[in-house]
């Protein structure tokens, strides 16, 4: 039989042990008590014995570790049947002394049951009419608590914020109050001689040209954090007007991704990004286009964009407008589509998406010709590269190839 | 730097500077202490000035006094405080009022070290709080240590005090990592602002400040607040200055302790807010505390008899938004 020996719990703070020296090698026969190893806890060095007879199999730490408690250090092979036993024999009329004992111990609870108290009941919460800083506040500025909860205007109990309140409805109207919050404007600048309605503080925030204050969304954010990174990036620009040699049925963008999808398959470094001193090229063409929605700029992600037709991805364009992103549908992408075209934007240049080689920003289309701006990570592609992928794309347009 | 680093490098420094400066108590020789605080100083300074002594706890504080009034300045350790009851009459009859009975004539440059609170299962025997106790007593300083800067400063200061210092530690806490300022000037009777905030004032001592730390993160994302935690670091004399700053601001106040509801040491606090800042308040004080039992030995009831950040979390977050939060 195999015996586990443990990394012991010396102490009730250790979670750790550091096996400091073996006392034996593999295949040295021990005798129950013997010194096995030496073990640190966070308190002291303490010895480890093994409980049982046999022969050290296995060593399962070297000196020096660090193992958590209770995990086996070593593995014993313990010797004959009759040890074992010897063993049980051993462990058998225990158990009935704890049996007896158990049972003396529910006897002795009995006995005490009865004095035991019983549940108490608690104490109902006086209701206050108001906190001590309410009714200090109150005094101050002379208002009578009492009869502003009777007419419900205040809560019982009252705290400080609730006088505060009341206090400031006397001096604004809840627009002027509401637009003191909107802005953060500290109340002091304000005497509370009049009442305040919402055009003298609309009058006070031109006046004092005060910003107001819009918190940016944790997505604004990342584009945020996202723009900077591609500040670090070398990049270079290729300009060209492309014509197109088919009739548009679809979205333009549909083609636009279809035929880029096509064009970077036989475009590796298209479909690379730079991770870790390597480029890691992947063997879809997943591509992220850039979204408004919600006043908000999203890079959602098409993935195996080579394989969809004009119809799936028109499908696909409809639905990342209405539906909520996940992470996932804005992660995976090698190459970026930005199309200003349909506001009438002749060209422009954009910036690209996190990890992405290049991005395309598409301008509007005039007599079957539209602007592109390519802008490329010179760190995955060389001029040359990016010259022959646009090249291909731009005779794909022409002849109305994948379409 | 490990919280027990921190204490031996204290008691250490201590030694190197003043040779009055000598340790005694069960296994701090030879053995380095039972929770490793008194580590190499055996060798470096010799069994006269690091002592190990019989297991009598009365006797030990009686010999640390007895080297204080002839000009040592000894610090005893006592393996727990639930041990230290055994040397209460030193502590109490002896050490906290030979100044006073002496007219003066005597100081009693005596640190007593001694940690206390639940640890792991060690059951109802080895897992009490006694602050209460001790910070009741006049003539005793008594510091409370939550982590490895004020351990160690406070603890080098309390050594060169020239009145008995009862110094509390947490089982729990002699492993915990933190960074020590050997450059501060740290004031070890000044409470420290841990995290300054508008809303609520935690006030805490020794582990719980760690876990009202943890509960405050939660609290002010789930209520949209902000909480100000402060550690009393002295528990006699107790720093109203800082409470009183911080409930001005905040007008609320939570304190929280590892030790039985009853007599906690938070029931001191109270008394001293509603006494002196009544006016300030817009809450009534409430107080998470450990409940009234003795502390079980099984892991699972353990928890449940004393805070825990979940706990305080949820205390909390319940009390404020009865109490217009």
């Amino acid at each position: 039989m195999e015996y586990k020996i443990v990394m012991p719990v010396l102490s009730d703070t250790m979670d750790k042990g550091k096996l400091i020296k073996w006392h034996v090698k593999e295949n040295d026969r021990v005798k129950k008590g013997d010194v096995i190893a030496e073990v640190e806890s966070d308190k002291a060095i303490m010895e480890v014995q093994t409980f049982k007879d046999g022969v050290v199999k296995k060593l399962l730490a070297k000196e020096g570790d660090e193992i958590e408690v209770k995990k086996p250090i070593a593995i014993i092979e313990t010797d004959t049947k009759e040890a074992e036993n010897k063993k049980e024999q051993e462990e058998k009329p225990k158990e009935r002394v704890q049996k007896n004992n158990l049972k003396e111990t529910k006897e002795e609870i009995s006995i005490f049951e009865d004095i035991l108290p019983a549940n108490k009941p608690k104490i109902a919460k006086t209701k206050a009419a108001a906190s001590p800083a309410a009714k200090k506040e109150a005094l101050k500025i002379n208002l009578d608590i009492e009869s502003l909860q009777k007419e419900g205007k205040i809560p019982t109990p009252a705290h400080l914020k609730d006088i505060k309140e009341t206090e400031l409805k006397k001096y604004f109207t809840p627009k002027a109050l509401k637009l003191i919050k909107e802005y953060q404007i500290d109340i002091n600048s304000f005497k509370l001689n009049k009442k305040y309605k919402e055009e003298d503080i609309k009058n006070f925030i031109k006046e004092n040209n005060i910003p107001k204050i819009s918190p940016l969304s944790s997505n604004q954010k990342a584009v945020i954090q996202n723009l900077k990174n591609s500040l670090q990036k070398p990049i270079f620009h290729i300009y060209e007007t492309i014509e197109i040699g088919f009739d548009i049925k679809f979205k333009f963008t549909a083609y636009f991704l279809k035929i880029l999808a096509k064009v970077m398959q036989n475009h590796p470094k298209t479909r690379a990004v730079l991770k870790q001193n390597s480029l890691q090229i992947y063997p879809s063409s997943n591509i992220s286009v850039a979204l408004a929605k919600d006043n908000e700029l999203y890079m959602a992600v098409i993935k195996k964009a080579e394989d969809k037709s004009l119809n799936q991805i028109e499908e696909w364009l409809k639905e990342i407008k209405t539906k909520k992103l996940s992470k996932e549908d804005m992660e995976g992408s090698t190459f970026g589509v930005s199309n200003l075209g349909m506001f009438k934007i002749e060209a422009f240049d954009a910036i690209i998406n996190k990890d992405d080689s290049a991005i395309a920003a598409i301008g509007e289309i005039k007599e079957n010709r539209f602007k592109t701006i390519f802008t490329f990570d010179h760190r995955i592609l060389n001029g040359k590269d990016a010259a022959l992928f646009v090249k291909e794309l731009k005779e794909a347009f022409l002849e109305g190839r994948y379409v | 730097m490990l919280y027990r680093e921190a204490l031996n490098k204290a008691i250490d420094e201590a030694m190197e500077i003043d040779k009055s400066v000598v340790i005694l108590g069960e296994d701090v020789g030879r053995y380095g202490g039972s929770y490793r605080v008194s580590e190499g100083l055996f060798a470096k300074y010799g069994k006269e000035r690091v002592i190990d002594t019989p297991i009598a706890e009365l006797s030990i504080v009686g010999n640390a006094i007895g080297m204080a009034i002839a000009g040592l300045r000894p610090v005893a350790e006592i393996m727990t405080v639930n041990f230290s009851l055994l040397a209460l009459d030193q502590i109490i009859n002896h050490a906290s009022k030979f100044r006073y009975m002496s007219g003066g004539k005597l100081a009693i440059p005596l640190t007593v070290r001694m940690p206390g609170g639940v640890s792991r299962q060690l059951a109802a025997q080895h897992s009490e709080s006694y602050e209460t106790i001790y910070a009741s007593i006049p003539g005793l300083i008594v510091f409370a240590a939550s982590n490895p800067n004020y351990a160690y400063h406070a603890l080098k200061k309390a050594i060169f005090l020239n009145d008995p210092v009862i110094f509390l530690e947490h089982e729990l806490l002699y492993n915990e990592e933190g960074e020590v300022d050997f450059n501060e000037d740290l004031d070890p009777f000044k409470a420290k602002v841990v995290k300054e905030g508008e809303d609520i004032t935690v006030i805490s001592y020794l582990k719980m400040v760690k876990d009202s730390l943890k509960a405050i993160e939660k609290i002010e994302k789930s209520l949209n607040i902000t909480c100000e935690l402060i550690d009393l670091n002295s528990l006699r004399p107790l720093d109203m200055q800082t409470i009183a700053n911080s409930i001005k601001k905040t007008k609320r106040a939570v304190i929280v302790e590892e030790d039985h509801k009853s007599g906690g040491y938070g029931a001191e606090v109270c008394a001293r807010i509603c006494e002196e800042l009544f006016y300030e308040l817009d809450a009534p004080v409430l107080r998470i505390a450990g409940e009234d039992v003795p502390i079980p030995y099984n892991r699972k009831l353990e928890l449940a008899s004393i805070p825990t950040p979940d706990k305080i979390t949820a205390k909390i977050i319940s009390w404020a938004k009865e109490n217009g939060v």
